[in-house]
């Protein structure tokens, strides 16, 4: 007992030393810089999501995929004095596969060369922007390659898929009928590109020697229960380039995501 | 000690100048032509400037087998230079394991000024035309991936690409920059109709050419408008549906039913070389293009309204002589320069 108490005290007393040393205004962060991890970790509703597994709906639809990716891009934060960082566009365009996670569900993306800081929020885009698609080839390095390997290319036109959820789903009126979202922009005729913006629950502190981990939640069945509810019956198990449905769509995916905690290493 | 150090140094030297004589970045500029009865350029030249190097590197690469499954159907295939590009006296194209598709490959010419590409407007930015061929199953059915894999292996790659490109990366990026950097330099813009246009050499028009062009200002320019011929809008020009292809055309592109059967108004800039004509290359003279306006359209339900005549039927009335200027006038957007311009040729 009495080692535990010491063992707390002694706990507390480095916390609250590496705490003051951490919050200190008086060290000069200029120059230095180090990398955050994002850690996309899908889900629906409360169940962490599995391939293959059926899950239900509140309309009474059930769905199971076999794919689930989407692309984020744009990524940077924002300190505690409202400077933002922007992540260097070049390699700012992520393909989060669900099938990539590691053991724990998580796909980990890494960003390094981070200005240090204490930064509150979180900015992303989910898709491709419109000034990113005018560049063409122009600063996208293998992401092109990437992106058709990864199916995230339209096969009949040029332009990014900007989430795949393929599976199958099922209703009071069908049985395991075909699944596929593809929603995406189609040049500058159909912009669907959207962002998001999330505040951290406690700033997360950028160091030479610390690389906090963000825990980012995406609950996926925000794509079809979030701000506008559809049903699959009702044509949105297929959902590729129509105005309406990919705008609905676009726009659920927003609410998609939240920051459920940040670790601080 | 001294003695291994300076071979060495030596050594290094050595393989310094070896590769810098091969592989060394050499960015000399190439001059885009930008002519000027012209509307303004679309593609941004600022990223992706054309450099000696880059062209001929776009060049191997328009012609090179390796950018199909089977190593054996470049671009070129079914892009021929003598014909403007297209594939000749090919109604539709075929392409790998005798793959055949639904559509006339169009002429390659002055595509820096186009901003949207294919007949239904598939691809929204230069760069990315030629992944639809490369990956289509009845074309060269490949990956870029692959392709970045077998270019890789290949010496002749390894040299361009570093002469090319500063970083020297053989990636997707430098691939498809290349290859703009060839198509941005071709360039139709020296026929006799251009000549004429511009007041150069003396140019001038015959009797009937300039017949030909006042009633294809009259009847034919809303649609095939500015010196290059297309106003780049979709349309549908009254074609009977081929139930063979049901091709629906722009409505492919966002499933909107006011889309349906329309196609890009094509240019008509080497449209002598480029038969045969329309979206699937069905009608194979340009007599018989005209006699189609005059009284071959059907009404397949989404004809676009200029083709309404005040009787409401379909179609351009046009005389027999009318034809047979607009027929001399389309014969002086033949631009022998472009179709014998040995930069763009393969040997």
């Amino acid at each position: 007992m009495k080692i535990v108490k010491l063992t707390l005290a002694l706990l507390l007393s480095i916390s609250i030393v590496s705490c003051s040393s951490d919050n200190d205004d008086d060290v000069d962060l200029t120059g230095q810089t180090g990398s955050v991890v994002l850690k996309f970790d899908n889900s629906v509703g409360d169940l962490d999501f599995a391939f293959n597994t059926s899950f239900d709906r509140a309309n009474g639809e059930s769905f199971k995929l076999e794919t689930l990716k989407y692309i984020v891009s744009n990524v940077r934060v924002k300190d505690s004095e409202g400077n933002i960082f922007m992540y260097p566009t070049a390699s700012n365009v992520f393909i989060i596969n669900e099938a990539k996670s590691n053991n724990a569900g998580e796909i980990w993306v890494t960003l390094d060369g981070i200005d240090a800081a204490d930064y509150t929020e979180i900015t992303f885009g989910i898709g491709i922007d419109q000034e990113r698609y005018a560049l063409g080839a122009d600063g996208q390095g293998d992401f092109l390659a990437e992106a058709e390997a990864e199916g995230m290319l339209w096969s009949w036109a040029t332009g990014f898929k900007f989430m795949r959820f393929d599976g199958t789903y099922s209703s009071s009126t069908v049985t395991d009928e075909g699944l596929n979202m593809h929603m995406g922009s189609v040049g500058s005729s159909l912009d669907n590109y959207k962002e998001v913006t999330l505040t951290f629950p406690n700033t997360i502190l950028v160091r030479e020697d610390k690389t906090p981990e963000v825990h980012i939640k995406a609950d996926i069945a925000e794509a079809f229960d979030g701000v506008t509810a559809v049903n699959f019956d009702d044509g949105y198990n297929q959902v590729h380039v129509d105005e309406t449905e990919t705008g609905v769509i676009a726009t659920n995916l927003t609410g998609m995501f939240m920051v459920h905690h940040v670790h601080n290493n | 000690m001294k003695n291994i150090f300076f071979l060495f140094f030596a050594i290094s030297f050595i393989s310094c100048s070896n590769s810098s004589e091969d592989e060394l970045y050499t960015p000399i500029p190439l001059e885009v032509n930008v002519p000027s009865n012209f509307p303004e350029m679309v593609y941004n030249l600022d990223n992706n400037p054309v450099t000696e190097a880059g062209f001929e590197l776009g060049k191997a690469l328009f012609y090179e087998g390796k950018l199909s499954a089977n190593n054996a159907i470049p671009c070129a295939f079914c892009h021929e230079q003598a014909f403007a590009f297209t594939h000749h006296e090919h109604t539709v194209s075929h392409g790998l394991d005798g793959g055949i598709g639904t559509r006339n490959a169009q002429p390659m010419q002055n595509l820096a000024y186009q901003s949207e590409f294919m007949w239904d407007g598939a691809a929204t930015h230069l760069d990315f035309q030629p992944i639809i061929p490369l990956t289509s199953e009845v074309e060269m059915g490949e990956t870029l991936s692959n392709v970045i894999t077998k270019l890789s292996e290949t010496d002749y790659y390894k040299k361009q690409f570093a002469k090319a490109f500063e970083n020297g990366a053989i990636n997707s990026e430098n691939m498809l920059k290349a290859l703009s950097q060839f198509m941005v330099m071709m360039v139709s813009s020296n026929s006799k109709y251009d000549k004429y246009v511009r007041n150069e050499d003396g140019v001038t028009l015959t009797d009937i050419e300039l017949d030909g062009l006042t009633t294809f200002n009259q009847k034919c320019a809303s649609c095939h408008a500015t010196d290059l011929f297309t106003d780049q809008s979709y349309r549908n020009n009254g074609l009977s549906i081929n139930p063979k292809f049901n091709d629906k055309g722009r409505f492919n592109i966002f499933e909107n039913p006011e889309d349906l059967y329309k196609f890009k108004v094509p240019s008509l800039r080497n449209i002598e070389k480029s038969n045969p004509y329309m979206h699937d290359g069905r009608v194979a003279t340009l007599e018989a293009v005209l006699d189609f306006y005059d009284s071959g359209m059907v009404d397949n339900g989404n004809v676009d309204p200029v083709f309404r005549r005040d009787d409401g039927t379909l179609g351009i009335t046009l005389s027999d002589y009318e034809k047979e200027s607009i027929i001399a006038l389309l014969k002086t957007l033949t631009d022998n320069e472009f179709l014998n311009d040995e930069r763009f040729a393969e040997f």
